[in-house]
């Protein structure tokens, strides 16, 4: 007969169904799981955990979340292919999440080191948001202070706001009073 | 299906089977390729919410205290309640998938029925913690008016009501529609078109319903929990 593939492995038996059938048990064990899980983050959100109180909320989801993707998902007992495509998905989230937080967190360091920088922390200060930010390309950061400028400085730099001049390392260095 | 078989061993079903498509060589090959189907597109709905995800957490990054201020706005209690009601949807659902496994049909229609049930639940929750956030202004964007409603909140509010709304809206589309795929699974049932050894389109259903289940286990906590 002819050869039957199944994720592209030959299979032996092609015609034999093997399904995994959880008992009632398995289930009722893990929405019970579930619920107090639930109750246990409902209740330690009342407690003040401080920053810490973030890393519990995510620990006990990612054990909610693992029992529903094992058991409801048949992960569990699942072709081995399909955990493969899901932790896979896993590990590009976390590659986007790693580097993306990495560059955002280190971005004052660059700035400094390489004279840029971000407004964000003056206009935080000043409750204005983040309006506007000027980098070390002298075309587009005269353009950006001619614009500030022509908006009477209200929208950049709060305190400093008429102060501006062509130095970028000036600028900077009042930015962070 | 296809004379092609016709060398295959006396002992297989599959052939007689209408439900095996003529490309496929036997029905564990085409449940298999639906189900991997199934996952690969489940991988691109993690990845497009994981874009929120990060929105959410760069946000609580760059303004800790306005996030933890605005989320005080948001109802513990309605989250919760929905929480529950959407792991007791999940577990319906599962129910269901095991009953078509062991060829009830009339359970597998009661399931979906409950299952349905919960995220309509879901869905009426959802609209009056909305229609409490339009009365409060609390929009997204250039739409947020709160200040004007007596709601002080320090820095960027609307930016912080713009992922709320974006990520459990987008959440709330993959509920709307869950539900009619499941509608549409009740009627096809009843039809008679699922059994023991057909149930795959039954099974990627909730597969679906689960990956919408995953997302809120993590929306829960971090939009209406944590501190």
């Amino acid at each position: 007969m002819a050869k039957v593939f199944l994720n592209g492995q030959p299979v032996e038996h092609p015609h034999e169904v093997h399904e995994h059938i959880s008992p009632m048990s398995t289930y009722n064990a893990v929405i019970g799981a579930l619920f107090v899980l639930t109750g246990l983050t409902f209740a330690v959100s009342f407690a003040d955990l401080g920053p810490a109180s973030l890393t519990v909320a995510m620990v006990v989801a990612f054990i909610k979340a693992s029992l529903v993707v094992a058991y409801f998902m048949h992960l569990k007992y699942d072709d081995k292919y399909h955990l493969f495509v899901f932790l896979g998905t896993i590990i590009f989230v976390g590659i986007f999440f790693g580097f993306t937080m990495f560059d955002l967190k280190s971005r004052d360091a660059l700035n400094d080191e390489q004279e840029t920088f971000v407004r964000w922390k003056e206009q935080q200060n000043a409750g204005k948001g983040l309006v506007v930010g000027v980098d070390n390309v002298p075309e587009r950061r005269a353009k950006v202070l001619a614009d500030i400028e022509a908006h009477g400085g209200g929208h950049g730099g709060g305190d400093h706001g008429g102060e501006h001049k062509a130095d970028a390392k000036a600028e900077h260095k009042a930015a962070a009073h | 299906m296809s004379n092609e078989h016709a060398h295959a061993p006396a002992h297989d079903d599959d052939e007689h089977n209408p439900h095996l498509a003529h490309h496929f060589d036997t029905m564990g090959q085409q449940t298999a390729s639906a189900k991997l189907g199934m996952w690969l597109f489940l991988a691109t709905e993690i990845l497009m919410f994981s874009g929120l995800f990060l929105a959410y957490f760069i946000l609580r990054m760059f303004y800790p205290e306005m996030v933890l201020e605005a989320h005080e706005h948001l109802s513990k209690w309605a989250g919760g309640i929905n929480t529950v009601v959407l792991l007791t949807s999940s577990y319906t659902m599962a129910l269901g998938v095991r009953s078509i496994q062991l060829g009830d049909v009339k359970k597998l229609r009661l399931m979906l029925v409950l299952t349905i049930l919960c995220g309509c639940i879901f869905m009426v929750v959802k609209y009056f913690e909305y229609s409490a956030k339009f009365q409060h202004g609390m929009l997204p964007g250039k739409y947020y008016t709160a200040h004007l409603h007596g709601y002080e909140i320090d820095g960027l509010p609307h930016i912080f009501f713009g992922v709320y709304f974006m990520m459990t809206g987008l959440h709330g589309i993959h509920v709307a529609i869950g539900l009619a795929i499941m509608l549409w699974m009740f009627v096809r049932a009843g039809r008679g078109e699922f059994g023991a050894k057909n149930y795959v389109a039954i099974e990627n259903t909730g597969l679906y319903w689960h990956l919408v289940d995953l997302i809120w286990i993590f929306l829960f906590p971090l939009l209406y929990l944590v501190k």
